[in-house]
């Protein structure tokens, strides 16, 4: 250590050799010191807020899990997870040990209830012509009253030019910011479910508690396409405005390719630019379908203009998962949907537990979503989205493998907001959303315990009205008297190396590992109920 | 002793200066300002209030109500309401608009409001959005002037969380930035003028007709040839009473439905230097309670409904006029229905936010002196201190209590229901 102190100007890649050529045990007090020398050198501003989740088993959502580990904060960014780490004075420490922690979890097409926090029960809106769950017209039929059934009226119908989009979009935005209400009870629900990022009309919301800052969190990553077997004139249309927007993108690359200024540049007239941003890949294109057919079409399309497809719905895409798969396909699906296929029909059809497990292992990006994506109070329904990761649990029934349930209510969903570089993985460099669960977040028993907003504590199921009578929090183990769960962790590492050893020494396949635990907690637990 | 001896000095000036003296011994006087005092006496000449106190002599000769087994508290102040007035109207912006404009004198309902002890009503203009300024009136008079205690007390301004009506209230404000930039302009303008009249005035008559063909184009206003004020140009009669928030000339009621309206409207307002207070009205399921310390920490003042209200999706009740209070923030209760019979039960009303747990001075301030805050009108009205308007209501017992009547209610000195000898 002397050596290094005396060559400060060493390279930061010597000195990280140097430490990882230290006996990491030996040294482990002085390499701490000499990381807080490294950290007050970097990071002196006394208003920087610190915050950490202790002790806690880390499933980062990237397939590594890391036991007893700390996820370290700053200014709401991950700053790092391990073990070990150096927490600056004034950090605010989080006890996990005991519990996990997951990345927060994302909601698509949640009910605007969950923003706007109306006093009184607002009134679903049957359709949400975006990416909303039909729950009326599972077929997607409901988008018929969008078309107006005169041909003439269609055709002269306002083309959105690229700064109609742009303007739209903020407005939508602006909206959604101005409308915030974080104080909302259905905020602190979606909290108490784990739910920290949320779709609102196409826009992906962050859900703040007690502040309406930053919670509108980018434009919208999707745009709506009809593609309706019982619509033909608007599957008309978008076929059409597809091919207008794939030829100006022709006529476009051809213009540039040649490079002649001179030359007028290719005319957008007649192009809907949402469709040429489809094409560009700026956005997806979302399709509500159900229905093996259409799901077929929309593979096809999707693969002759080259963009990909993110369906809502999919009941029958497990009949055709290897084409939704080739086809690059996402499907937001609702495991516990039951619908029998039509008698008439000798081919596969209706919906299936199974359908997010076979197109996932088809190479189709699966995210889940509950039957009903609002909050109801009066008598729990059990398909709303406070029941977001139960849903996701009955796609593991169906044979999904529990790293791709975790995804599928937080990379994917992120992904498909176009958020995935900020949200749905515990990660340096991410937003600090992460939830505190009593056990495996996708068993039925379990709850969730603490959420994290940007590096702030938002929801203390012990604090709020909604469950801190249910299952009181199970009591940490004991700390030495006069110790903090930080210390206590760093201390508690460093004396007993053997335990690190032991979970390097174990199988490589650490994914693996954390489903294997998965599965013998869910099995201990339906074994006692068993027994009852 | 000091204070006798005080007020036997003022006493002796008072006596001899004005036969209007009256004074006035009861049982307790809740004087908002100083606590309650039992054992009151008070001194009223010329409308005004001259002395409160605890026991004090009083010199011969001078009228006196005695009733040892009287309450008195100042008259009731009621800031927010729209009695005898008309009152559909829809969502607006018409910040100009007036609510005097509309009143209408001498109706029975202001006779009848002054028996329940209110003396004093904040009258505000009907619509949603930004709908006008109210005006402070005393209930009894022939005419609008006889009614007027002051006009445009405070302008309504409806704020909920939508972008449309932040957009509103923060145009607004950007108007009086465009305004103040106009002006800026102006003044330069008129400076150039001056300068150059002034340098041509030096040149004598040399370059007459440059100068006039010269100030034709640049400024209509500045075409006399001597020195000349410079006039800023008036602004929008809708932009006026932004310019006076600015100016702190008026007061502005920010009225939010909800928790969440508060932070959006500091959002918008936060960095305006403008005098303002909230109106917040009390329904079930409100979750103002959230919000309680930091409106406490601002020192905000609210002006809000006597009642119990539920907790958001549950059975369990709260106080939340209660735990304003409670925070520090300045609380001011109105009847909970804007009529007659609602302001007969409002003290009831108030009364069994006290029985539950309201303090009772802040309740009793609630009231008075707050609602006379949020008009501006709180170094004139709404305590029992020397230099106030001697609006005084006599009750025969504790005002909160049920049961308790009223026994007398003077105006501005003069005996206006019951009587008092």
């Amino acid at each position: 250590m002397k050596l290094l102190k005396m060559l400060p100007f060493l390279s930061t890649a010597l000195v990280g050799l140097a430490w990882f050529g230290a006996p990491a045990h030996a040294y482990a007090l002085q390499d701490d010191e000499a990381e807080a020398e490294d950290e007050e050198a970097e990071d002196e501003d006394e208003s920087d807020a610190w915050y950490a989740i202790v002790g806690g088993d880390v499933y980062t959502g990237t397939g590594a899990v890391l036991r007893g580990a700390t996820v370290l904060s700053k200014n709401g960014k991950i700053k790092e997870i391990g073990h070990d780490l150096f927490l600056p004075e004034g950090t605010e420490k989080l006890d996990a040990r005991g519990m996990r922690v997951y990345p927060g979890l994302v909601a698509l097409s949640a009910s605007s209830r969950l923003t706007k926090g109306l006093f009184q029960a607002e009134p679903e809106p049957d359709f949400d012509p975006h990416l909303g769950v039909d729950n009326l017209h599972p077929d997607g039929r409901a988008n018929a009253h969008l078309d107006t059934g005169n041909e003439e009226y269609d055709e002269v119908a306002d083309i959105p030019t690229d700064a109609d989009v742009l303007v739209e979009g903020q407005l939508l935005r602006q909206e959604i910011a101005d409308s915030f209400d974080p104080f909302s009870q259905y905020l602190v629900l979606a909290l108490s479910t784990g739910i920290t990022t949320a779709e609102q009309s196409d826009t992906p919301v962050k859900l703040k508690r007690d502040e309406i800052k930053d919670v509108d969190m980018g434009p919208k990553n999707v745009y709506s396409l009809n593609f309706s077997l019982s619509n033909p004139n608007s599957r008309r249309q978008t076929r059409e405005k597809l091919e207008k927007a794939s030829d100006y993108l022709r006529r476009m690359k051809a213009w540039e390719a040649e490079g002649d200024k001179d030359k007028k540049e290719p005319s957008k007239k007649g192009v809907d630019m949402n469709y040429v941003r489809v094409l560009r890949g700026e956005v997806f294109a979302a399709f509500n379908a159900n229905d093996r057919e259409e799901l077929l079409d929309i593979a096809h399309l999707a693969q002759r203009y080259r963009f990909r497809p993110v369906i809502n719905g999919c009941m029958e895409g497990w009949t055709v998962a290897s084409e939704l798969g080739r086809a690059g396909a996402y499907a937001i699906v609702t495991p516990r949907t039951r619908s029998p296929k039509s008698e008439e029909l000798v081919r596969p059809g209706g919906s299936s537990i199974e359908n997010a497990a076979i197109l996932h292992s088809h190479g189709v990006q699966v995210a889940v979503i509950p039957g009903n994506t609002s909050f109801e109070l009066n008598g729990m329904t059990g398909r709303d989205l406070l029941h977001l990761p139960v849903e996701a649990g009955f796609a593991i029934r169906g044979g999904l493998d529990e790293r791709a349930a975790l995804d599928s209510i937080t990379t994917i969903p992120a992904r498909i907001l176009g958020v995935d570089h900020r949200v749905g993985t515990l990660e340096a460099g991410k937003d600090m959303d992460a939830i505190i669960t009593d056990g495996d977040l996708l068993h039925y028993q379990t709850f969730v315990q603490y959420t994290v907003v940007d590096g702030k504590l938002v929801y203390d199921k012990e604090e709020e009205i909604f469950f801190a009578h249910i299952r009181p929090r199970p009591e940490l183990p004991a700390l030495d008297p006069g110790e903090e769960p930080g210390e206590a962790e760093a201390v508690v590492d460093e004396e007993a190396p053997a335990d690190e050893d032991a979970e390097e020494e174990a199988p490589p396949e650490s994914e693996d590992d954390d489903e294997g635990e998965g599965a013998d907690d869910q099995g201990a637990g339906e074994d006692d109920d068993g027994r009852l | 002793m000091n204070a006798t001896l005080s007020l036997l000095c003022s006493l002796a000036i008072a006596s001899s200066a004005s036969a209007d003296l009256l004074a006035i011994r009861v049982g307790r006087a809740e004087t908002i300002s100083q606590g309650t005092i039992e054992h009151a006496v008070l001194l009223v000449e010329d409308g005004k209030i001259v002395m409160v106190g605890e026991d004090l002599p009083i010199e011969r000769g001078i009228p006196t109500v005695d009733r040892p087994d009287w309450v008195v508290t100042p008259g009731l102040v009621n800031c927010y309401s729209r009695l005898g007035l008309d009152s559909a109207a829809g969502n607006m912006f018409e910040p100009q608009v007036r609510a005097a404009d509309e009143l209408y004198p001498l109706q029975d309902v202001y006779r009848d409001v002054l028996e329940t002890g209110t003396t004093t009503l904040g009258l505000y203009p009907p619509g949603t959005g930004i709908p006008g300024q109210a005006l402070a009136v005393r209930p009894r008079g022939k005419t609008l002037d006889e009614m007027l205690i002051a006009d445009s007390v405070y302008l309504k301004i409806m704020l909920e969380s939508s972008a449309k009506s932040k957009k509103v209230l923060r145009e607004a404000f950007e108007k009086v930035d465009e305004h103040d930039e106009k002006v800026a302009k102006a003044l330069e303008k008129w400076e150039k003028a001056e300068e150059k009249r002034k340098k041509d005035s030096k040149k004598k008559k040399k370059g007459d007709d440059d100068d006039k063909s010269a100030e034709k184009g640049e400024d209509d206003g500045a075409k006399d040839d001597g020195p000349k004020e410079f006039e800023p140009p008036e602004p929008d009669a809708k932009v006026q009473p932004f310019i006076e928030l600015r100016e702190k000339r008026l007061r502005a009621m920010m009225r939010i439905n909800k928790a969440g309206d508060y932070l959006h409207l500091l959002d918008v307002i936060e960095n305006e230097k403008i005098d303002w207070f909230l109106r917040i009205p009390l329904r079930n399921d409100i979750d103002l309670f959230k919000i309680a310390e930091r409106l406490g920490e601002a020192e905000r003042l609210v002006v809000t409904d006597p009642s119990i209200t539920l907790m958001p999706n549950t059975r369990r009740e709260r106080n939340i006029p209660a735990e304003l209070a409670r925070a520090g923030v300045h609380v001011a209760l109105i009847p909970r229905r804007d009529s007659v019979a609602g302001h007969k039960d409002w003290l009831q009303d108030v009364g069994e936010l006290v029985a539950r747990g309201m303090d009772r001075q802040a309740a009793l301030a609630a009231v008075t002196l707050e609602p006379a805050r949020a008009m501006g009108l709180e170094e004139r009205l709404g305590s029992l201190d020397p230099g106030k308007d001697a609006n005084l209501v006599f009750w025969n017992g504790d005002p909160f209590a049920p049961g308790t009547k009223i026994e007398a209610v003077m105006l501005e000195g003069a005996i206006v229901h019951g009587d008092v000898r």
